[in-house]
């Protein structure tokens, strides 16, 4: 038992010292050679969903970025090396790959999916210099957790009442509301404080708040208890495969009033879970796949050649766009000669600064960053679902178009996201 | 290129890329998880030391957890700063104050579950984990969903957590092997052998279930405050029924026979999905794998009686040579 013990011992000393590894950041970096953007994205666990809509964004944005045709005369763009991890839905496996990435030399880390996850596995890249762009956080104190955290999804406190507002412009008798979100899932229980304050602030109290559980499939006793009081409007944060199913029942068991749904169903992954149920929900979004701008249609194009059979979703379009400003930034960075002879530490902050000081045409509409991170995004949308009339195939199809002064830092506070 | 063409383009760049970094892959982060994992793998197998199966270690991971969690956010008296720095002594203080709360709740719900055997004592603490989960969930002080975040950190990197997780791992792993020797760990022997064999010998057979009952708590909870500080943020989440599982598995992979088996277990177990990311998309499934035929290839688990005995054996035989 002593021997085994002393094996155990060594070995974890062994890993110790294995552990120990010298600092990338104190590492030049090589001029000509590749640069390394470091994703992190949940294709595991519970947001996987989520996770498998930003992997195809990021890929994407790596194609477009490495396909721009260069004009004559122009100095090369950097090369770029994408290298994407699973983050997992917890913390710990966000941490995991937050480390592996940025003990490899990644240059600039996108993700993670999740805020709980941010809150974890950012004070790490904040502690190491390492510039991070969320593509789908959208919680409260994200880009204050440090100088090098930004994000380029915009809080649903600005987003998530416009589709209220469409819900009340349309049938304006409305004064019955239901609600219904996850009480345990951080993003619901954020968004629905949103949406409650949203009701209040028109003088519609919720004649009933259902709360459910993230892992919940099966909604009959929370829909019953609810149709019970006659709703008009029925108001849902969940994530997405529950809410699906919550749609679903809710139609199978007669109610016909509109559903306005939160940034958790903001993805055609519910689709196949809904089907023709889905039809006529209400969303309010960030993107939009009818922009007609010249980078949303390249990114459609793009999205097209793999996927011809639905448009992108938001979750899509937020992931391309952290890879493009990131791209950007480097490429101004490098054009500026501001990377030669430099190490990695301090190619990691002179892109952080380049990231906060640039403004980008992207497939959300163009966006800028405040001096702390937060994106400043003027343009949002209110869709609706349309589903096909085989029930499977459907699209986020545009109601409103609307553009908003950008003024994050005095929106109401918000604690989740997806 | 169609979708799945795609995908395979992501799965072989990601294959490949992940390949270039399999050295970076051991980083002191994933040791402190390892080390954690370990901990937590040793508060199962106490009450198992025992005979009990209970599953109630993330209950008081998640007590020891948000104790910390609370305390270093809101008690200013601590001394977290500012900048997120966060004093050493303080981050010990709440170690032992997390150890010591979960006992304490140990010691008051003990007496009642620890009334079961077998599978309703598994049920029961399971129970005892939702109902803890579901506590800190409507904690308004706890931050509900979402839970605490931007915990102060005592130590500037991961680096910091190893010498505080080995010295908790050596100290739980010491009083494991000074408890086979002692009359409390005999005691809790002859239970696991026959409990009904043991009372009639005179063991107090609840006072020692109860021991070993609160010796798991007060190693989880510690394990809490130690964990809530190293991943920055703390949730309701981290002790949910899932937790129970993964350090239930711990036990069987390594072997509930000795206090290594557990510990490798954690070690392993913790590790190997981190391990296995050069493998791409593939890597959980291959973990599963582990898992379903650990038991079938290792019914005892890795560390065996018969394993320790023959390594013990050839000690003693080449000491004698």
């Amino acid at each position: 038992m002593r021997r085994c013990s002393a094996g155990l011992a060594a070995a974890i000393g062994a890993l110790v010292l294995i552990g120990q590894q010298s600092d990338p950041a104190a590492q030049r970096i090589q001029q000509g050679g590749a640069l390394t953007i470091g994703a992190v994205i949940a294709l595991t666990g519970n947001a996987n969903l989520y996770g498998q809509d930003q992997r195809l964004g990021i890929n994407l944005a790596q194609r477009w970025f490495d396909g721009r045709p260069r004009t004559a005369g122009s100095p090369a763009p950097p090369r770029l090396r994408l290298q994407l991890e699973d983050g997992g839905s917890d913390e710990a496996t966000a941490i995991a790959g937050f480390n592996l990435l940025i003990n490899g030399g990644a240059l600039a880390l996108i993700g993670p999916t999740l805020s709980q996850q941010a809150f974890a596995a950012d004070p790490i890249a904040q502690r190491l210099g390492v510039p991070v762009v969320a593509p789908s956080n959208t919680a409260q104190g994200i880009p204050q957790i440090g100088h090098y955290i930004s994000r380029v999804s915009a809080q649903s406190s600005v987003i998530a009442p416009l589709s209220l507002e469409e819900a009340l412009r349309r049938d304006p008798s409305i004064r019955r509301v239901a609600v219904f979100y996850a009480q345990d899932d951080a993003y619901s229980t954020a968004e629905t404080e949103i949406f409650q304050e949203a009701l209040a602030a028109r003088n519609l109290n919720p004649v009933t708040v259902q709360r459910t559980q993230l892992a919940d499939n099966d909604f009959q006793t929370p829909i019953t208890a609810a149709l019970q009081r006659n709703p008009q409007l029925v108001v849902i944060s969940v994530q997405a495969v529950a809410g699906g199913n919550l749609i679903r029942q809710l139609r199978e068991l007669g109610y016909r009033g509109q559903i306005v749904v939160g940034n958790g169903l903001n993805t055609p992954n519910i689709y196949p879970i809904c089907q023709r149920w889905c039809d006529g929900i209400l969303i309010a979004q960030a993107y939009s796949p009818d922009l007609d701008t010249p980078i949303n249609r390249t990114f459609l194009r793009l999205h097209q050649g793999v996927n011809p059979e639905q448009p992108p979703s938001q979750m899509t379009a937020q992931a391309f766009t952290a890879y493009q400003v990131l791209a950007e930034a480097i490429t101004r960075l490098q054009q500026q000669g501001r990377l030669q002879g430099a190490n990695l530490g301090q190619a990691r902050s002179r892109l952080m600064q380049e990231l906060l000081s640039g403004s980008y045409d992207t497939p959300l509409g163009p966006i800028r960053f405040r001096a702390d991170g937060e994106v400043l995004q003027d343009r949002f949308f209110v869709a609706e679902v349309r589903m096909q009339p085989d029930g499977r195939r459907g699209r986020f199809a545009l109601v409103r178009d609307l553009s908003l002064a950008s003024k994050p830092a005095t929106s109401p506070p918000e604690r989740g996201s997806p | 290129m169609d979708c799945r063409a795609v995908q395979r383009h992501a799965v072989q760049r990601h294959a490949s890329d992940s390949g270039r970094s399999t050295d970076a892959m051991i980083d002191h982060g994933l040791l402190v998880q390892m080390l954690i994992g370990a901990l937590l793998g040793i508060s199962v197998y106490l009450p198992l030391m025992a005979g009990q199966l209970s599953l109630a270690t993330p209950a008081f991971y998640a007590v020891g957890g948000t104790l910390a969690a609370l305390l270093s956010t809101r008690w200013a008296a601590l001394g977290a700063s500012a900048d997120g720095r966060f004093p050493l002594p303080s981050f010990l203080l709440e170690v032992l104050l997390g150890g010591v709360l979960a006992g304490l709740l140990a010691l008051l719900v003990g007496r009642l579950v620890l009334r079961l055997q077998g599978i309703y004592l598994a049920i029961a603490t399971i129970a005892l984990v939702e109902i803890v989960r579901v506590a800190i969930l409507n904690l308004p002080l706890a931050g509900g969903a979402i839970g605490i975040f931007a915990i102060p950190q005592p130590f500037a990197n991961a680096a910091g957590y190893l010498l505080p997780a080995l010295a908790l791992l050596a100290l739980a792993a010491w009083s494991c092997q000074r408890l086979e020797s002692m009359p409390l760990g005999r005691a809790m022997a002859a239970i696991r052998a026959d409990e009904l064999a043991a009372r009639c010998m005179g063991i107090d057979t609840t006072a020692t279930k109860l021991s070993a009952f609160v010796l798991s708590a007060v190693l989880a909870g510690s394990t809490g405050a130690l964990a809530a500080h190293f991943l920055n943020t703390w949730n309701a989440r981290q002790g949910s029924f899932d937790v129970s599982i993964t350090t239930l598995a711990f036990v069987i992979l390594g072997g509930s026979r000795s206090w290594l088996g557990p510990v490798m277990g954690g070690l392993l177990l913790t590790a190997l999905p981190e391990l296995l990311r050069p493998v791409g998309d593939v890597r959980l499934v291959l973990f599963g794998l582990v898992i379903l035929l650990g038991p079938v290839l290792f019914p005892q688990g890795l560390i065996t009686p018969a394993l320790l005995e023959r390594i013990g054996g050839f000690g003693r035989q080449e000491a004698q040579g």
